[in-house]
């Protein structure tokens, strides 16, 4: 008899194969994103880099003669694409916020066909398990991977070309490291959030991505307080403040040793301008700011602190889930 | 196995914290192995009960037991087909089917599957998005039958069809109900769509239930009469009634022996639900819901 | 084997067009003692009635002694109905005096409306009528005999 066939839910390795049939374009147009966007970098990474390093010895072995002949194009070329690589990999958290939103949730709930894989002995918080990981285990490891191809390309290009990004370039700076990997995780989950909440696929498609980027914005403004900056002080004159990496904070330094702000009077050695760090009682410059060493500790903080919002935000989805379908919870002794 | 296949105490639905009751107050117990219809105006609340049965939705009051235990947990047992019969359009009818064998493990039942996809004359290679809503139905009550559920929830499930393929899938309906037991609840705003199928009745209106129970019963515990213009029906607890001319027409319930002089007869089913409907203020006769459970 | 046809419109309750339908095939001896009656399966497939309709059909054919259910195997015939069977003399004569009613100018309908008032003034009795009565005193077994006999009849199909 049926009745006494013991109902087990479904394996997770069948979930799975399911859920990648689903989304089979989506699957299809990540492996070939990766698969493009990382054969560019291996290009730009060899010779590229190669050609365009090539073009600025010629170009400052050239000194001050009149008539110089260096390869200009490898150089634009160069500089190009970087800009373009770093750009797509960047877009990846944006691509995942609104892929979640529009087709992993959003689609779902909008035509009813979560309700149809919550009838096929999958419990809706199975399914949004499924649904999260398998995901994020492709975005990490296609993130990473793009992530770490960027890193090589930028760090074969530094010292070679002149005009090559610096570590703090704010670009740069995320697309060589562990946060962009973040970003795209927060983004899956932000996305997957929205479609729950909206339950319409267009709209969550709009509502993930954008809120994606307000939670980038969140990040890059408390991402210089995370690690303590270094101060450096430097005489009066000069181009002002000194200290290159990611600037906190700048001004003036009083003869009493308090910072003010620099008023704006142009360069310092401008009259007028001397005429007004005298009233300050101005006797130096000073930059709070994090220079190179600070990268790492930077990164892991900030990626430590964007996963702690990620692990928040799923919490959120499953208790929304739970929320709003029957879910067979502990209750179950007080409902019998 | 519990003799009871579904039991609400004073169930209650709120879509939204400050949003309108899809469905309150709603008490009624539903024996395994009836075939029960659903019935009511649209907007009624009749996919707001069968979408809690199926543990799609968690009751925001109220209590609702399904074979014996939560919505949730018998979700295995349980099949469900949506008013809009959603599928995944990118799938073909073949990879659906194979989708449910996979999902419902140790429970499907492929002969089932594929006799009622091929009674569409059905290609399997095709995709669900390329197929007219009645062969979706098709295909969506195939995956409901096929899971072998001891409780199946159908909203509204042959909306879609043509009278032959009607015919055809409650056919298929009634002997999955014969041979396996399996209680059956469908909803429909025809009745006359679900009166030779069904024998149990769920009357739900303004997102109350208003009348529940064997049909027979139901039926026999009301009566039509004619009687002339003025007469008065007391004791007898009215339904409605009406007057045309010099003649009185009421659906009652009798509270003893009716005078000679009255024309009487049973009301058809729909007749039935066609007065509870018309007066929303007609008493439930709750004797006979507790005669019942 | 008989195949039930369900008029939904004739206002004579489904169950009791089944009950009716088997004597008349028993009557023209289209079933015989012996014989299986469809299972409830079968009927419901092909008619969509609820199977409870056909089970309560074949109770009153068994309780009338028509039949006999046999655990597991299903519903069989056990006596012959009616003492004019396809090839008695009555059915001769019935014959002769259809002959007659047409060479006289009867249409179809004149001979069924004055066929079947002889019959109500000669066979008052009506079975529909009786189950009906009987269907109360039923009742509270009903509940707990369905789901055994669904399952019966499931079984042998």
């Amino acid at each position: 008899m049926t009745a006494l066939t013991l109902p087990s839910p479904a394996p997770a390795s069948r979930r799975t194969r399911w859920l990648l049939r689903l989304h089979r374009p989506a699957l299809c147009t990540w492996a070939a994103l990766v698969l493009v966007l990382g054969a560019a970098l291996l290009w730009l990474w060899g010779p590229l880099t190669d050609a365009a390093a090539q073009a600025w010895r010629q170009y400052n072995a050239c000194g001050l003669t009149a008539r110089c002949s260096y390869d200009q194009a490898a150089i634009l070329r160069y500089k190009d694409l970087y800009q373009y690589t770093t750009l797509a990999v960047l877009a990846v958290p944006f691509l995942t916020a609104a892929w979640a939103g529009g087709g992993l949730t959003g689609r779902e709930l909008e035509t009813g066909t979560a309700r149809l894989a919550w009838t096929q002995s999958v419990s809706p918080v199975r399914w949004l398990a499924t649904a999260l990981t398998v995901p994020a285990v492709l975005v990490t490891a296609g993130t990473t991977l793009l992530v770490w191809l960027h890193r090589l390309v930028w760090t074969a290009g530094e010292g070679r070309i002149d005009t090559a990004d610096r570590w703090y370039d704010i670009l740069t700076f995320y697309a060589n490291g562990p946060l962009t990997v973040a970003l795209a995780l927060a983004g899956l989950v932000v996305g997957a959030l929205a479609g729950l909440l909206l339950r319409r696929a267009l709209a969550a498609l709009f509502t993930g991505a954008v809120a994606l980027a307000a939670l980038w914005a969140a990040v890059g403004t408390v991402l210089p307080h995370l690690w303590p900056s270094v101060t450096r002080v430097t005489a009066l004159g000069g181009d002002g403040p000194a200290g290159a990496g990611i600037t906190v904070d700048e001004g003036l330094v009083t003869a009493g040793g308090a910072h003010v702000a620099r008023p704006l009077c142009g360069i310092g050695a401008h009259p007028s301008c001397a005429e007004a760090y005298a009233r300050l009682d101005a006797v130096g410059y000073y930059r709070d700011y994090h220079p190179r060493a600070h990268y790492w500790p930077l990164q892991l903080t900030a990626t430590g602190l964007l996963a702690a919002v990620t692990v928040l935000l799923t919490v959120a989805a499953f208790w929304l889930l739970r929320r709003r379908t029957a879910t067979a919870a502990v209750r179950r002794r007080g409902t019998a | 196995m519990t003799d009871t296949a579904m039991e609400a105490a004073e169930l209650g639905k709120r879509f939204g914290r400050r949003g309108g009751w899809g469905l309150r107050h709603c008490t009624f117990r539903l024996p395994a192995g009836r075939v029960c219809a659903v019935v009511g105006p649209n907007g009624a609340g009749k996919s707001t009960l069968l979408a809690l049965a199926a543990g799609l939705l968690a009751p925001t009051e109220g209590t609702l037991t399904v074979l014996g235990g939560e919505p949730a947990s018998a979700r295995a047992r349980v099949a469900f087909v949506d008013q809009h019969k959603p599928l995944y359009p990118q799938l073909t009818v073949a990879e659906t089917l194979r989708m449910g064998a996979d999902l419902n493990p140790g429970r499907w039942d492929a002969r089932t599957a594929e006799r009622v996809v091929a009674g569409g004359d059905l290609d399997p290679g095709k995709r669900i998005r390329a197929l007219s809503g009645g062969l979706r139905t098709r295909v969506a009550l195939a995956l409901a039958l096929a899971k072998r559920p001891e409780l199946l929830l159908l909203d509204e499930p042959m909306a879609d069809l043509d009278p032959l393929a009607r015919h055809e899938l409650m056919g298929s309906l009634m002997a999955q109900a014969a041979e396996h037991g399996t209680t059956i609840v469908m909803s429909s705003h025809v009745v006359a769509e679900l009166e030779d199928s069904c024998d149990h009745l769920l009357l739900v209106g303004g997102g109350r239930v208003r009348l529940a129970g064997e049909i027979d019963d139901l039926l026999a515990a009301h009566t039509r009469v004619s009687a002339p213009a003025g007469t008065s029906l007391a004791p007898h607890t009215v339904v409605t009634s009406r007057t045309t001319g010099r003649q009185l027409s009421a659906v009652l319930r009798p509270a003893g022996p009716l005078p000679g002089d009255w024309r009487a007869g049973a009301p058809t089913l729909e007749e039935l639900v066609l007065s509870y409907l018309r007066n929303p203020e007609a008493p439930a006769p709750t004797e006979l819901q507790e005669t019942t459970a | 084997m008989v195949a039930y046809r369900i008029d939904r419109h004739s206002g004579v309750a489904t169950y009791v067009q089944i009950v009716q339908q088997t004597k008349q095939a028993i009557r023209l001896n289209l079933l015989r003692p012996g014989d299986k009656l469809p299972t409830a399966r079968e009927v419901v497939e092909a008619t969509a009635i609820n199977p409870n309709t056909v089970l309560k059909a074949y109770r009153e054919l068994e309780r009338e002694g028509l039949v006999e259910a046999r655990r597991g195997l299903g519903t069989f015939v056990r006596r012959s109905l009616g003492a004019a069977p396809a090839d008695s003399p009555l059915r001769g004569e019935l014959d002769a005096w259809a002959v007659r009613a047409r060479a006289a100018g009867l249409e179809r309908e004149d001979v069924a409306a004055l066929f079947s008032a002889v019959l109500e003034q000669h066979f008052a009795h009506h079975a529909g009528e009786r189950a009906q009565h009987e269907q109360h005193e039923q009742h509270e077994q009903r509940d707990r005999r369905d789901q055994r006999d669904r399952r019966d009849q499931g079984g042998a199909s």
